[in-house]
């Protein structure tokens, strides 16, 4: 047990330093509550983010557990949670598009066939923008409840359906689709995974606008659209297995980038609490300090976690972290709305703070504690899968 | 930043549990009820670890979490969380004694408003095993610190059951000078005892989590175990991470204060603080979970909640820390 680093994470670290202050943009340095929803220009995916991106990849920061030919430099798992460390310390995004680098490229490398795998570099440096076709109008929370249909023939398949929340559709290259191919077994059993060109014919895209306004996710529509057979990833009828796939040795991290926006918020909270005037309010003082220690205590609890999982056991604190992060998220965001009284709604003019800030965050935050796996289904899986209680 | 347990910790940690599972059992935590001397024979095993309190608290903290989930009676907490770091601080010559486990103390500190802060009150309150320990270190306002053998004292009875609080009326005629002690001194004893109670209540809420972990799967209605029901599962979710992010924050402060660093004042309160969300909201929902015979006086549940709800409301309440909090962050 120690606080701090030792001497070699802390000379990784100065290197992680020395790069981003000669490298990192200045439209990287701006402090945001949330990442990947949009950008001040309006772009889903801005200009500076694309070429940022592509400058990590190529100096071996994208993703440093991996070899340099997929833009790392084969760190060690301290290592990688030193960078994930510094990067949210400073709230410096990696990309404005996660599913290539998080999702897709792990997967491909992990389950793809050698022809497929030659697509990870890409999508790990951003130049193939992909979109993951996962939930549907009646697969939500229950995602292996997926409707849409591919037909197997003997080189292609024949997909029809329709995807939600698809974040990205309107600027992805590429669909890595989940799809029925067997409507008679049980229904995890009947899935395949697909990548799907995005100009392929009988796609049609409609862009969803949300909550705040802007639209980052879309409706797609698939009308006889042929898949050629290569482009099945894993197993005909196994591509539920695939969905559990992420970047798996950056679990251990990824946390570190949810609490430093967490701590963010929170200082940002306490900022507002004395530009309003309320912060010798005993009971605003209160929720700010209890804000405060459910941050810190998280923050404690993702090391422990970070121990644990490199000790090579399972980390069950990681389970908990997804859904205590956003919900607590939410609830700063609620309270810096509460704060502002009659102006706590009020998103333009010299008296409104931070141009709606609080009440443009707090709304983001609704999808924070949905997407991903909603609160409710965290909580079924800490109880099932790290408190061994039975399925209902 | 390691949260890595030592092979000497976890050795610690396991030697701490098995010999409070043998020794510590719930009928002895019973007779203690009458017969405070029923919690004797448990010194005689303790008094050999009172060392600990000499040493780092990332160590002490382990052992006392294990006391918290046995809701350990008796001198040890008051002995090495609180007489012993005293008598290091002001240069006493117990000292050695005390960590040889060869005398017991207590410290006397909060005045009639229950705070822990030097004050010149006659009466101090909530003074743990005021009657039965060999000393009673008196803190009056100036701060300084006297020695006292067998003050008048008085029982405080409280929920809890397992802790023996007392009120002390500061003899005059106290024996010895009184040795003075620096304000941050004083300060930096009360954060290191209150991460050491932070630490007892992650053991108690743990100790609540398992019995109610425990029941919800064996407990069958409906034909069914209640661990199956969502609305039990999404409760013992939360318990859980109250639980973890305790039990985190508890390290944290421990290392914090090992390294001197200077996030330790806030660490000590987010410390207390998280333990006591934990211990309250595992006594509350525990019981709820185990539905009426959680309720009644012949299961154990009940003794560990009066622990959870009597360490929560000592050395400072989640609120109080919460303000103490607020003042770092808002200065």
């Amino acid at each position: 047990m120690k606080l701090g680093w030792g001497p070699k994470e802390e000379a990784f670290r100065a290197e992680l330093v020395a790069f981003l202050d000669e490298q990192a943009p200045p439209e990287a340095l701006v402090q945001r509550d949330f990442d990947s929803i949009e950008d001040d220009s309006g772009d889903i995916i801005p200009a500076w983010s694309r070429k940022w991106q592509s400058t990590l990849f190529d100096h071996g920061w994208m993703i440093p557990a991996y070899p340099a030919e997929l833009g790392g430099r084969n760190c060690t798992p301290i290592q990688t949670l030193a960078y994930l460390e510094e990067m949210a310390r400073r709230s410096i995004p990696r990309s404005f598009h996660f599913p290539g680098y998080a999702i897709v490229a792990p997967s491909l490398l992990e389950f793809g066939t050698s022809e497929q795998q030659t697509l990870a570099p890409a999508a790990i440096r951003g130049d193939t923008v992909w979109c993951i076709g996962m939930s549907e109008p009646n697969a939500g929370s229950d995602l292996a409840g997926i409707q849409t249909r591919a037909a197997v023939h003997d080189d292609h398949f024949v997909v029809n359906g329709q995807k939600v929340w698809t974040s990205y559709a309107m600027v992805a290259q590429k669909c890595f689709c989940y799809v029925r191919t067997n409507p008679d077994v049980p229904k995890h059993k009947g899935i395949s995974l697909l990548i799907v060109d995005m100009d392929t014919p009988g796609i049609e895209i409609r862009p969803l606008r949300h909550i705040t306004g802007a639209a980052s996710f879309a409706e797609v529509f698939f009308t006889d659209v042929v898949v050629a057979r290569e482009n099945l990833v894993g197993g005909l009828d196994d591509g539920w297995r695939i969905t559990q796939g992420s970047l798996a040795h950056e679990r251990a991290g990824l946390w570190v980038e949810s609490v430093s926006r967490l701590e963010y918020t929170v200082g940002s909270l306490i900022a507002l609490a004395r530009r309003r005037g309320l912060d010798r309010d005993p009971v605003v003082r209160r929720r700010l300090a209890e804000m405060y220690e459910r941050a810190a205590s998280l923050r404690a609890l993702g090391y422990k976690g970070f121990a644990s999982f490199a000790q090579g056991s399972s980390a069950p604190e990681h389970s908990f972290m997804k859904m205590a992060t956003s919900e607590l998220g939410q609830e700063c965001f609620e309270l810096g709305v509460e704060m502002q009284g009659a102006y706590g709604t009020v998103v333009d003019g010299e008296r409104s703070e931070e141009s709606g800030r609080w009440a443009h965050s707090f709304f983001v935050s609704f999808a924070s504690t949905i997407a991903g796996g909603s609160s409710e289904i965290q909580r079924n899986i800490i109880a099932q899968r790290v408190l061994g209680l039975p399925r209902g | 930043m390691d949260f890595t347990l030592s092979e000497d910790q976890e050795l610690l940690r396991d030697t701490a549990r098995a010999l409070l599972a043998a020794e510590c059992t719930t009928s002895m935590l019973r007779a203690h009820i009458d017969d405070p001397a029923a919690a004797d024979p448990l010194w005689t095993h303790l008094r050999e670890y009172a060392g600990l309190a000499g040493g780092p608290l990332t160590d002490h903290h382990l052992f006392l979490e294990e006391l918290g989930y046995v809701a350990a009676p008796g001198p040890f907490f008051a002995t090495t969380a609180l007489f012993a770091p005293l008598l290091g601080t002001v240069d006493h010559e117990l000292l050695p004694a005390a960590l040889a486990g060869e005398v017991t103390g207590t410290v006397a500190l909060a005045g009639t408003d229950g705070r822990w802060r030097a004050n010149d009150d006659p009466v101090k309150t909530f003074v743990p095993e005021a009657d039965r320990v060999d000393w009673v270190a008196v803190v009056s306002g100036e701060p300084a610190v006297t020695l006292l053998r067998n003050p008048p004292t008085r029982l405080v009875r409280t929920v809890d059951t397992t802790r023996r609080l007392f009120e002390v009326t500061v003899d005059a005629s106290g024996s010895g000078e009184p040795l003075p002690i620096l304000p941050e001194e004083l300060e930096s004893i009360v954060e290191w005892a209150t991460v050491a109670l932070a630490a007892e209540m992650v053991g108690t809420a743990r100790r609540l989590f398992d019995m109610t972990l425990a029941y919800a799967k064996e407990r069958v209605q409906f034909d069914v175990p209640i661990g199956s029901f969502q609305a039990v599962q999404h409760k013992l979710a939360d318990m859980a991470l109250d639980l973890e992010r305790a039990t985190s924050a508890v390290q944290f402060a421990a290392m914090a204060h090992d390294a001197g660093d200077n996030d330790r004042h806030r660490a000590t309160h987010v410390a207390k603080a998280a333990a006591g969300a934990a211990a309250t909201r595992a006594a509350k929902d525990g019981i709820h979970i185990h539905g009426g015979i959680g309720y009644t006086w012949e299961h154990d549940l009940h003794l560990f909640i009066r622990r959870a709800y009597g360490s929560e409301h000592w050395l400072g309440t989640r609120a109080e820390h919460h303000d103490l909090l607020a003042e770092e962050l808002l200065i």
